[in-house]
Order: C-alpha cells, then structure tokens, then sequence
C-alpha cells in the first residue's frame, strides 16, 4: 500500500465517525441515506470501542486496513456534508420525457 | 449562480450555457470579438501571415458576421465558446499556417453560376 | 480427482438451447439489484430508474442534475466505493427528445463491482462536469465534447482532444456524414496543407439511420433490459 502507517488510528476512526453522526443528525429522520449511513458508521464505531488492537478492528470491521478505513470515513464525511446541500431526500427532480429510456429506441 | 437560473426559450424553461439573457449574450460576443481584433498583429506576425492586418480584420467581421442572424441566447454561447477555443488555440501556437490560413480558403474556386461555366466545369 | 468415463456420461450429452449466452450467476444478480434499490433509496431526488442489462449490469438512469450527486455518492458512500471511473461515454439517438446520452462506467474495487449511470441531454443543455470527483472525468469530457458538442459546465480545461485545429463539426453524431464535410490535401503553390469542401456525388449522400437490429423483429420485441425499481412508475400508482 501506498499509504502511511496511521500513528493513532482509533483516535481519528473515532473523531471522524463522531463528526458523520453529527452531520447526519442535521438530516431529516425519513431520510434513507442517514439510516443507511449512521447504521454503517455506528456498527464501526461500535467494533472500535470493543478492542484497542487494530489487526483486531481491521479483522472485525473486514474492509481494508486501518489506514483504508479512515479514508473511507473522511470520504463519507465529506459526502455527508455535500449531501446536506444536494437534500437527496427529496422527491423526484425531474421525469424524464416518455421514450427517453427506450432501447430499442422508436423508429424516427 | 447564473447557472443555476433557468432562462426562457421559445416557451419552455432551460437551463442555461453561460448567459441568461441577451444582453449578457452580447456582451460576450463584442468581447470575443474585441478579443481576436487585438490580437490580429501578433497572429499575422507570428505565424508569418501572407495577409495584411487590414485582410484579416476584414475576414474577422465577415466570420462573426455570417452569424448574425442567431437569436437562441444558448446558441449564440455554444459560438462564443467554440469561438474562445479557437482564439485560445491561436495564440498559444497550437495551430499552424495552414489551419489560420484555412479562414481564406485560397484554393477554393468559385460555384460555377452560369450555364455555361456550369457546363464546362461538369465536363472536366 | 480421478474420474472414470461410463456409458452413461457419454449416452446423455448435455443439451445446450443457448449455446453462447453467458450463464447468469443469481448471487451475483440479487445482490446488483439489491444494491440498485439501495441507490434509489437513499438518492429518490435523482434515480429515474433502476435496470438490469444483459443479466448482470446495473444501470442507474439519471436526469442531468443528479450526475454530480449520483457520482460523488457511488464514490464515496461506505457501501459502494467505486473509486475508479472506467469510462464516460457518449450515445446520439436523434429520435428521442433528448438526442444524447452520457454513460459513467465506474468500478469498485473494494467489492469488485461495476455500475452504469446513465443521464440525456440535448445539444444546448450542459451537463456538469464530473472531474470536481473523479480526475479521470477530465479527458473523457473533452473526447464527449469534440465528438458530440455536448457543452460540460465547470469543466477546467474544456477544449478539443481528437479532431484536427479548425475542424468544425462533431463527427459522432449522427448527422455528421461518414465522409466528413471538408478534405484536407496538400497543395504545391500554396506550399501548405489546404482545407477544401468535400464535393461528393448525390448517391453517395444517403445516410443510413437505422440500425442492424432493427432487422430483428425478435429482438425489437424483447425487452433489452430488467427493471429494477422506476420512479416513475411509483408516481402513477399513487
């Protein structure tokens, strides 16, 4: 891997998937994403606080290496605040026009 | 954000490439074309131009002229875009003689119009 | 393992009715069309529709908008993670009302899954750009734009990549003829290369629209993709 060796990688686990929660508390209850989301992020939180060991956690959480789990938090986070902006949420933008999706597409 | 305002066109809402109205538009059109106006004396000497600046300028009017009947405010950004590109391309060097000197067309003939030069041309 | 041929082996070969229809693995399947209904779940505000084509590759069908949402979600979400953007392509169908198709092949390489979005436009909508996610997007937005003019708003560094400086024209759509609109030759007194007007005889100007499948009436009739979850079939049910 070319990534560097995490010094303390429960510490900024734990900083970051606090900091999801807190961001997907700002979304609205109904929301699918947050369910999902805060689901994912609280079964890894828990795993962290059940061992200090990280081939442990790695082993546990089975998603990669420490080091690849705090990428993965900090790429949710960054999501999640996206999100807060895009609100997912919400119904449909725009339908599409009828035969747009057709394949084999309608003879001209 | 302009982009996110949608503009009117004929009677349904869109979104918009870069401007939201006409004066917008034209504005950015005037500045294209003041744009390549400036930088007519460099492209005529760095690329070694058999035109004179005077040609050249004439040639630029005739261009931005052939559109001047495009109302679609959409359309009218999709040529200035394209019309950045290409100054973009000019004064970078990325093209050569042959591509600037391709606006002249200087080995086109002329449509035959008449019977008879249609005639002759048709039986070369 | 040793194996022993019998009489019985060789009195019942094994019938093929498709002989060269790649086999459909069902795990595989439930779990693609699974995670379809998962992405329309969680981003209802821009799924139009959800298919399955050819078995076993999911489609996410998407108005413009939603790109940089669906995009940055299907990168960055815990449980997708298609960090790798494999391709964009471009797809001109002139009957329909949106005329082009832009198609992001993404690969996960954490589940070892591919996806398809799918989102239209026209010739004058832009659509935005996704190189603010994927880096990869950068040049493969510039190859959509040369072929198709389809306008990227946002993108950094919007020029032509394929065609030739003062080509005019986008030669993948459809209306563009085979044989282009001008010749490049060159010519001795002029002592350079020369763009001329391509004279072609009026035989030659036919162009064909149609495509080879639609010699197969079967194939017309038959439905090329499942679909998985339609939003806008939820809609008229309610």
């Amino acid at each position: 891997m070319g990534l560097a060796v995490a010094p303390n990688p429960h510490h900024t686990l734990g900083a970051l998937y606090g900091k999801i929660l807190r961001t997907l508390n700002k979304m609205p209850e109904s929301a699918a994403y947050r369910k999902y989301t805060e689901q994912i992020v609280r079964e890894r939180a828990a795993v962290l606080q059940q061992t200090k060991d990280t081939y442990e956690l790695e082993s546990k959480i089975n998603c990669g290496q420490a080091e690849e789990l705090i990428i993965q938090a900090e790429n949710e986070l960054n999501l999640a605040r996206k999100m807060l902006t895009w609100k997912p949420w919400e119904p449909l933008v725009a339908k599409p026009p009828k035969g747009q999706w057709d394949w084999p597409p309608a003879k001209a | 954000m302009a982009a996110k305002q949608a503009i009117q066109v004929g009677t349904k809402n869109v979104r918009p490439v870069l401007s939201i109205d006409r004066g917008e538009a034209k504005a950015r059109v005037l500045n294209l074309y003041k744009a390549w106006y400036r930088q007519i004396p460099y492209v005529v000497k760095e690329y070694d131009m058999p035109k004179s600046e005077d040609q050249c300028r004439a040639k630029l009017k005739e261009l931005f002229l052939k559109n001047k009947d495009v109302t679609d405010v959409r359309v009218i950004d999709m040529l200035v875009i394209k019309g950045q590109m290409e100054l973009k391309e000019t004064v970078n060097m990325w093209k050569q003689k042959g591509h600037i000197m391709a606006y002249f067309k200087p080995t086109e003939e002329p449509k035959p119009k008449d019977f008879l030069s249609k005639f002759f041309s048709s039986n070369e | 393992m040793q194996r022993v041929a019998t009489k019985t082996d060789e009195a019942a070969p094994q019938v093929e009715t498709r002989p060269t229809v790649a086999k459909v693995d069902p795990l595989q399947k439930s779990q693609l069309v699974e995670f379809g209904k998962y992405v329309a779940e969680c981003l209802p505000k821009y799924v139009q529709k959800v298919q399955l084509t050819a078995g076993n590759e999911l489609e996410i069908l998407i108005p413009s908008e939603g790109v940089i949402p669906i995009l940055q979600f299907l990168k960055d979400h815990h449980n997708a993670q298609f960090a790798s953007l494999a391709d964009i392509a471009g797809m001109d169908v002139p009957s329909r009302p949106n005329r082009f198709e832009i198609i992001y092949n993404l690969l996960s390489l954490r589940y070892n899954a591919r996806i398809r979005v799918k989102t239209y436009t026209d010739e004058l909508t832009p659509v935005d750009s996704a190189c603010d996610v994927f880096k990869a997007a950068n040049w493969y937005e510039r190859e959509i734009w040369d072929m198709y003019g389809v306008f990227f708003a946002n993108h950094p560094d919007l020029r032509r990549i394929l065609t030739d400086y003062g080509f005019e024209g986008h030669p993948f759509r459809k209306d563009f003829p085979l044989s282009g609109y001008v010749e490049v030759r060159y010519d001795d007194e002029q002592k350079r290369v020369v763009v001329e007007p391509l004279e072609l005889a009026q035989e030659f100007r036919r162009f064909e629209l149609s495509a080879p499948w639609e010699q197969f009436p079967n194939f017309r009739g038959n439905p090329a993709a499942e679909e998985v979850t339609d939003a806008t079939d939820v809609k008229k049910d309610q």
